[in-house]
């Protein structure tokens, strides 16, 4: 027999890793597009989130809510029916960082694909999924930490991107130092355009997130895809009666088994019957390899039976009432009980219930901050709102004509405003420490907190204040004096103190637009001061 | 100088005199502020240099030059919070007609750099004429020593120390510590560090830098001027349009004439007199020839 690999399918191999860089490109266009670049309102940066099914499902389930901007799913699922996890294959950036690491670990041989095993360990994605949607029905959203794009994209908000900036610090750094001070002036104002935000609380922890899962990828090729991925597993559900089956010629076939092995998401050719529809991405590894040109994919418009993960119902109803039992374990937190200080969201963010049910801690918001003031939550919001976005006056400030935030958010839980509607929500109350405030302890001026306040008029006023000294002596310097009518809390006021350590001007959630509880007096809902 | 040196230029000067007196009466024959008052930003700006005898004068062929506006805070030109964009720009153009061979316009920002930059509208008219307008660079800050009073020393921005000459360019506006920032206060924008902290002696601070930064020229924009809720405004009502630009090299001379837009007397602005004080300029206007027109 004719011993030929298929060019066919070198060919589509190869066009399909083009086509992950492309779309993989396209991701860190957008990403490294989303700041300010110039003009108040950007473009729909955020617009690949609307074509993740899983977003979608879970997050109308959870906020009860249908989105018009998730109608982009459906491609993805019409193209799931017709052509299989064709999107994981060849579109996901998270399949295709995946297939990098995989690659590297395999030509750096830690990564032998020797025998294949933990055929039941495939399902395992299948019940994160059941895992996740039962919670949405509770409204538990949860579809954000292990949603593949949310991962992706807060991995390198929080971790990636702040690696890169210090790494390339690094790098100019020693341009200067090497006496290349043009170059390294070109490549600090390249830097300074991007505005790339630096400075994560949880960056480290995401990181490692990220790292861990690029790491598994050791153990068997595309681990999140085969064993975790729980959009994959959506798609794999809806991918059983796609046209494109692969299709073992017993002919040619010399059964050396080279496309099972080296399949990347353990989908199994052959033995042909043994094949998953559901888990098959396309890649066309096994067809390119085949060195007897066996394994093809023929269009068939006939669905025909195949070899599907073998769920068990006792797994699935255990997995469902697990689910259902873990709900209320997430709201064992004062979270609800009483509003906390420190959880200032971002302007336009929906009441904390309704928030909570949308937002699928993508990093969006944080991305396109341009202070780096929104930071992931860890305990702020609740075990539910981890890596919701948090505003950290301390790191950051909420920048008063500034509404990128609220429209990138895919899902809404951060309501679009206007720079108009923007600069009229209240998202915080800044209070005045005069214990450690300048003039009030030390007799000393100070105003800066006065000369950054964004509102006009100004919402800190400088008051003549008698202020006894150690010596017994009394000064009258300016004092600041908040008007809580004005604040907003945007926080610039605490970003700017000069008490480094702990400000003494602070911001706290309390009088924030969005709670009807969180509220100081109640006549402090006014109308908004005429401009 | 050494005493010889000083003796055989007195000598040589005393000739010149003796021969051609017009020599110092030419030096002599430019007024030493010029304020002029007209609807075009772009023409006062260039009247106010025309008056002081042209760009010429100050910039050399060959020259690189540092223009420092007031780029501090994400504000449109109508709120005066940022130096008038027309008036760098024509600033900028003049430089080149002088055989400027670059000029840079820069400011640390005290909002998000770009956003000032852009909606300032001084990086889009600097970059028409001609100008660099990068954001500060980092790298480039460097412990200096001021030999100020207060401040000894300080991170600069270097590029502002090694231009070949130095041009203010700062916006009349009300400031709630030291009254008014113009001149004097716009150095705060050409270093880095603690800035915040420079608030605790604010008059002290912008003398010892006005002092090291010994700007060539300086140019206050009061075409539009922000009389209330300064330094950043906010509203077109705090707003005065005084149609006027004052230029000199006397620095304190410039902010004591800007101090009349507020109708507050230069007394009160602490860090003038302490200025003259120390020989850095003259507050005495009627000591000064300025010359005052409309375009």
């Amino acid at each position: 027999m004719k011993k030929e690999r298929s060019k066919k399918y070198r060919f589509l191999q190869i066009l399909r890793i083009l086509t992950q860089a492309g779309f993989f490109g396209l991701f860190l266009y957008l990403l490294f597009d989303t700041h300010f670049t110039g003009k108040d309102y950007i473009g729909p940066v955020e617009t690949f989130f609307h074509f993740d099914p899983l977003l979608a499902l879970a997050t109308s389930l959870a906020a009860r809510a249908i989105f018009a901007s998730f109608a982009l799913a459906a491609v993805t699922i019409v193209v799931t029916f017709v052509a299989g996890r064709f999107v994981c294959g060849w579109v996901c950036p998270l399949g295709a960082v995946q297939q990098f690491f995989s690659f590297i670990f395999r030509r750096a041989k830690l990564l032998n694909p020797k025998k294949i095993e933990w055929q039941s360990r495939l399902a395992w994605k299948y019940y994160v999924l059941i895992f996740v949607l039962v919670g949405s029905i509770f409204t538990l959203d949860l579809v954000g930490i292990l949603d593949p794009l949310s991962f992706l994209y807060r991995s390198f908000v929080t971790g990636i991107i702040p690696w890169f900036a210090r790494t390339s610090s690094s790098f100019i750094a020693l341009l200067y130092g090497l006496k290349a001070s043009s170059i390294g002036d070109a490549a600090a104002q390249f830097f300074g355009t991007l505005s790339l935000n630096q400075t994560f609380r949880q960056g480290f922890l995401i990181s490692l997130l990220f790292v861990g899962i690029a790491l598994l990828n050791i153990s068997k090729e595309r681990f999140w895809c085969r064993y975790l991925c729980p959009a994959g597993a959506l798609l794999g559900l809806l991918s059983r009666w796609n046209i494109g089956k692969v299709r073992v010629d017993e002919e040619k076939c010399i059964k050396c088994n080279l496309c099972s092995l080296h399949c990347q998401t353990q989908a199994n050719p052959y033995p042909n019957e043994e094949w998953r529809s559901s888990e098959c991405v396309y890649c066309y590894t096994c067809a390119a390899i085949c060195p007897t040109s066996a394994v093809s994919f023929p269009v068939k418009a006939t669905p025909e039976k195949i070899e599907s993960i073998n769920l068990s119902r006792r797994k699935l109803i255990f997995t469902s009432l697990l689910s259902l039992v873990t709900v209320p374990f997430f709201r064992i937190t004062p979270a609800g009980k009483r509003a906390s200080s420190k959880l200032i969201r971002p302007p336009g963010a929906l009441p904390e219930t309704q928030f909570l049910q949308k937002c699928v801690k993508c990093g969006e918001c944080m991305k396109a901050c341009p202070t780096n003031a929104l930071q992931p939550a860890l305990g702020e919001a609740g075990p539910e709102g981890i890596w919701t976005p948090v505003l950290a006056p301390k790191i950051g400030y909420c920048e008063y004509y500034c509404s990128l935030c609220t429209q990138v958010c895919p899902t809404g839980a951060i309501k679009e405003l206007t720079i108009e509607e923007k600069i009229k929500v209240k998202i915080g109350t800044a209070w005045v420490n005069k214990n450690r405030c300048i003039p009030y302890a030390l007799g000393t001026p100070c105003i800066v907190c006065e000369e950054h306040c964004p509102t006009s008029p100004k919402a800190i006023k400088l008051v003549k204040t008698q202020v006894l000294l150690p010596d017994g002596t009394v000064q009258t310097p300016l004092a600041p004096v908040v008007d809580l009518d004005l604040c907003i809390g945007c926080g610039i006021c605490e970003t700017k103190c000069p008490v480094v350590d702990d400000p003494a001007i602070y911001v706290t959630s309390v009088g924030e637009t969005r709670s009807e509880k969180n509220r100081l007096l109640l006549d402090l809902i006014k109308p908004p001061v005429p401009q | 100088m050494n005493r010889r040196d000083f003796l055989r230029d007195l000598a040589l000067g005393s000739v010149a005199l003796r021969f051609a007196p017009s020599l110092l009466a030419q030096a002599k024959s430019f007024p030493d502020l010029a304020v002029i008052q007209g609807d075009s930003p772009a023409l006062i700006t260039k009247e106010a240099m025309a008056v002081l005898g042209g760009m010429k004068r100050f910039v050399s062929k060959g020259d690189k030059v540092m223009i420092k506006p007031n780029i501090g805070w994400d504000r449109t030109p109508e709120l005066a919070a940022t130096t008038n964009p027309e008036v760098i720009k024509t600033l900028v153009e003049l430089c080149f007609e002088a055989g400027a061979k670059d000029v840079t316009v820069m400011d640390n920002t005290t909002n998000q750099a770009q956003r000032c930059y852009a909606r300032s509208g001084i990086a889009e008219s600097a970059k028409a004429a001609g100008a660099k307008v990068p954001f500060v660079n980092p790298y480039r800050l460097k412990k200096m020593a001021l030999r100020g009073e207060w401040l000894k020393e300080w991170d600069v921005f270097t590029e502002f120390v090694e231009a070949d000459k130095l041009i203010n360019v700062p916006i009349a506006k009300h400031h709630s510590l030291s009254r008014l920032t113009m001149g004097f206060k716009n150095w705060l924008g050409a270093i880095g560090g603690a800035r915040n902290q420079l608030h605790q002696k604010l008059d002290e601070a912008m003398v010892d830098l006005a002092a090291f930064f010994k700007p060539t020229l300086t140019v206050l924009d009061a075409y539009r001027v922000l009389m209330r809720n300064g330094p950043q405004g906010g509203r077109t009502s705090d707003v005065k349009l005084q149609k006027t630009v004052v230029a000199g090299v006397d620095y304190v001379a410039v902010d004591t004439l800007g101090a009349g837009f507020f109708e507050i007397s230069p007394n009160e602005l602490v860090y003038l007199g302490i200025g003259q004080k120390r020989g850095l300029g003259q507050m005495n206007l009627e000591k000064l020839k300025v010359e005052k027109r409309t375009v």
